[in-house]
This record gives C-alpha cells, structure tokens and sequence, in this order.
C-alpha cells in the first residue's frame, strides 16, 4: 500500500487553476523526485499534500487515510512533515529553538536527543551555529537548517523543495548521500527539484510535472533515459 | 528639584501599569496583525471586575485583581473564536471592525447596568517613603504587580512550550503550523493574553484612580501611543514605553496646565511615526 497518494487532485490560487487533476503514489521506504519546469505546479503540490493549499477536488491519502481536509499541523503530527521552498525558517530565533520547533509533534519528542545528534552529525555547521539567530546565517546555512528542522519531526514521509537551491553542488551531493541513508532507516522522501539530471541520477521513482499535470513516471532510470525528457529536461 | 523627583517617581508608577496595558495591545498585534479595538473596553471590565469582587462580593483587592487575569484570559479566548478567528485572514479592516463591534457591546451592556457614574476601590492602605517622594501604598503595589506581571510574560514566552509556539507563530504563521504548531489554539492563547493584560491594568489603575465603564477609552488610547513609542509588536519596548508616557502624564502639570497632557502625548506618537516609526526601540526592518 502507497503510504503517500494524491488522486486526481486539482488546486490553485484564487481563481488560478495550478494543479489538474494529479495523480500520483509514494511507496514506504522509496526516494521519489518530482521534477518540472519553472512555473508547472511542484510547489503548488507540496502546499496541496500538506494542507496549505485546500484541494480544490480529489483526495490525498496518507497511510491510507483521507486526510484531504486536515489542517497542516494535524499532517505534521502524524509524520507527514515539509521542508518548504524559501526556507521558512523561524527568523529571529536560534538555531536550536529552531530545531525544537521542528521538534514539536509529540510523536518526534522522544526522539529529540537522538534526531538532534544525527542533524548535528549531517550539518556540523549547524552545532557551531547554534546559538546564532537563523535569520543571521548565510542562504546556504538557512537551507541545511531547514533541512534539519524537518529531520527533527521524526518524519516518515519528508519532502523537500528545492534542496539544491542556493547550496555548492558539493554539499548538494553530501546532502543526497545523507537523505539516502534516512530512506534506508524507513523514511519515505519526496524530492521536489529543477535540478532533473541529478534528482533523477539519486532517486528510485519520478515523476515529471507539466503544466499541472504529471507528464511522465517510472523508475528513475527509465524516465532519465525516456527522449522527451532527455530533450526537454537534460539538454541532450 | 523634590518636586519634580517626586513627578518622576509617581509617573514611573503609573507607568508600568500603563506599559502592561500597552504590551497587551502589542502582542496581539505582533502575532496575529490585528489592532484589538476592544482593549479599552476590556481595561474597563478590568476595573469593573474589581470594584465588584471587592465592594460587592468583599474579596481582598488584590486577590480580586488575580481573578480578574483569569477571567481576562478567558474571556479573550472566547472573544478570539467568537468574533476574530472567522476575519482573522481578511484583510486588515475585517479585524477593526469585529473588534470595534465587541467594544460597542461591551461599552452598551456597561453602561445600560452600571450607567456612567465614577466608582472607586475604596482601599485605604497609606503611603510609603520612596527617597524625597511619599506615594499612596496603592500606587506602589500596582506597580510591582505590573513588573511581576510583565516578567513573568517574558519568561513564558521565552522558556515555556506555549510561548515558543507564540513567537514562532508571530515570527511566521505558515512556517509553525507545517512543524506541528496548531496556529488557530495559538492565536487564541495569544489574543487571551492580550486581554490578560488590558483586564489586569485596568483592574490595577481602578485601585489607584476612580472611574467610569467610559474609562477605558482613554487609557487605550495611550497604549497605542505607547506601543507606537516602544515599536508596535514589541513587547519590551512598551514597558519602557509606558514609562516615559507615565513620567510625561506627571510631569507636565508641574509646567503647564494639566489638559495639555494628551496634547503632548499625540504630539510625540505623530512625531516618532514620522521619525522612527518602528519605535523608539525598535529594530532593523
């Protein structure tokens, strides 16, 4: 059973129609990307999943669940937790009280020592940092934070937008490496990216978003070597 | 020279209990960008709360005024589902209006049972020796009450699970309920505080000066004063804010007629919106 599902789901702004009619599925335990153009809904989607934007019809499912009307922070609680684009950190706080908040669905407290060292040990920065003010550090320090705001909600589905933004192709490579250790703990990640080649080359599944809709989806093999993609998406 | 020390110190007084009113009405604003229009109202049940625990039920003033925060707090809280929540996202307007309508019913149902005679807390307890300055008991356990009650503010939103949650609701809405945060109950314990604060400074100035269900009016107005002096959202700020309104009230009489005090004051926050409309310590933005 996919612990993640959108069914036919359509969402916008307004009177904007961004999403129509998404379907999609994220097994337990995958790495799934969900790459698309500028502009064709990604983060729409996420706000969707996550309750930010209502769903204007159709479900999202959680672990088998309707949970389409949840607010987001009932979404939070149950694991469901994302790592928004822009950061959306908690500005005038610390680093650390920025991580107990992510720290905040009872479900994570327990595990608050225990997430709070495997953070520390992806992002050594952040330890130095701590006690700094998170609107105080630089975009890339900011985006490794959010990050690790997310990691302390003890998720089982993380997603992430646009975790390359802003970072050195370096730490972004790092950054991969380490989400792929917590998918073999369990947790289920969606990866929401224009950066396609190198989502494609980490994940296990993709979708390709376009215009609202999904385009294309498979393994991530498949659909990095599928022409359209190749020629719309990798520049090949 | 005594004269005006004792100014200084009477306004300093009052000022603290000015300055709590004021961070009532900043820390609604600050977390949910709403201007409460009923926080003179409150400040008025405040004071009705005690003159009627003390004079009708013969509860001890002080014990009357604990009561009061409570109550304040939960009237706040029901206030903020009932009229606030349902315009909370509505564009600015939405807000004074709800919040103007509760002060009206509020201010009516008053005046229709306690019309508009001046009461006072009939509570005697003499004077104290501050350096060159005797003070009414009154006046000095008011303001420890509002230091007492501005501190442990700071340490609740600073320390405790409930105040992280304020400050990071205040900080960004969006950003706390994607981490768990239940912004609506949030917003409500917020709003609740607020009123807390309104209710306790009224209750406090009501065993100090007499009043009316009118009063409130006035002291609202110099909480957005003191706000705007001490950068609206900031809740440090209003407490120095309130002082210097305090020491202004008090000083002025002792140059010139007592009716230019609210000139002065309104001279001062058009001033510092032209000048320094974060406040006066107010930060970067």
């Amino acid at each position: 059973m996919a612990i993640l599902e959108m069914r036919d789901v359509t969402s916008g702004y307004g009177e904007v129609q961004i999403l129509w009619g998404v379907t999609l599925a994220l097994q337990k335990g995958q790495m799934v990307s969900l790459v698309g153009a500028n502009g064709a809904g990604k983060t729409t989607l996420l706000r969707t999943i996550m309750g930010l934007n209502r769903p204007w019809s159709g479900q999202v499912l959680f672990e088998g669940e309707d949970v389409s009307k949840l607010p987001p922070h009932a979404k939070a609680a149950r694991g469901l937790v994302l790592v928004p684009e822009g950061r959306q950190l908690f500005t005038n706080m610390t680093v650390q009280e920025n991580l107990e908040m992510g720290a905040s669905p009872k479900r994570s407290r327990a595990d608050f020592q225990r997430n709070l060292e495997l953070v520390f040990d992806m992002f050594p920065r952040l330890k130095d940092r701590r006690n700094q003010k998170a609107g105080t550090m630089s975009g890339g320090e900011q985006q490794m934070l959010a990050v690790a705001r997310g990691i302390m909600a003890s998720p089982k589905v993380l997603m992430i937008d646009e975790l390359s933004l802003g970072l050195a192709p370096v730490l972004v490579l790092q950054l991969f490496e380490s989400l792929k250790k917590l998918r073999d703990t369990g947790i289920t990640v969606l990866l929401v990216e224009q950066n396609v080649k190198m989502a494609l080359a980490v994940t296990d599944y993709a979708y390709v978003l376009s215009e609202g809709r999904i385009e294309i989806e498979g393994p991530s093999k498949a659909v990095a070597s599928n022409p359209d993609v190749q020629k719309a998406y990798l520049g090949l | 020279m005594d004269a005006l020390i004792r100014s200084l110190i009477d306004g300093l007084l009052l000022g603290f209990v000015y300055g709590i009113a004021a961070m009532g009405l900043t820390l609604i604003w600050g977390v949910m960008n709403v201007i409460n229009l009923s926080h003179g109202a409150i400040i008025a049940l405040g004071m009705f709360s005690v003159y009627l625990l003390f004079t009708a039920l013969g509860i001890s003033a002080y014990i009357a005024v604990a009561i009061t925060a409570v109550l304040g707090l939960l009237f706040g809280i029901v206030i903020y589902f009932i009229a606030v929540h349902r315009v909370i996202d509505a564009p600015e307007l939405s807000t004074l209006l709800a919040t103007y309508a509760v002060n009206m019913i509020i201010i009516g149902v008053g005046t229709s049972i306690f019309k508009t005679s001046p009461r006072n807390v009939p509570l005697d307890l003499g004077s104290v020796h501050l350096g060159p300055a005797v003070v009414p008991t009154t006046r000095l356990i008011a303001a420890l009450v509002a230091i007492l009650v501005a501190a442990g503010l700071f340490l609740f939103l600073k320390y405790t699970r409930p105040g992280r949650y304020i400050r990071a609701v205040t900080d960004n809405r969006d950003a706390a309920e994607i981490v768990g945060v239940p912004s609506a109950q949030v917003l409500a314990l917020s709003f609740g505080l607020g009123t807390m604060l309104a209710a306790v400074s009224g209750a406090l100035i009501a065993t100090v000066f007499p009043f009316t269900i009118l009063s409130g009016g006035s002291y609202e107005l110099k909480s957005f004063v003191i706000g705007v002096l001490g950068g609206l959202g900031n809740p440090v700020g209003s407490l120095f804010g309130g002082l210097i309104l305090g020491d202004i009230e008090s000083l002025v009489p002792l140059v010139m007629p007592t009716t230019w005090t609210p000139v002065l004051e309104f001279v001062l926050f058009v001033v510092i919106l032209l000048v320094k409309p974060n406040g006066l310590f107010g930060g970067e933005e």
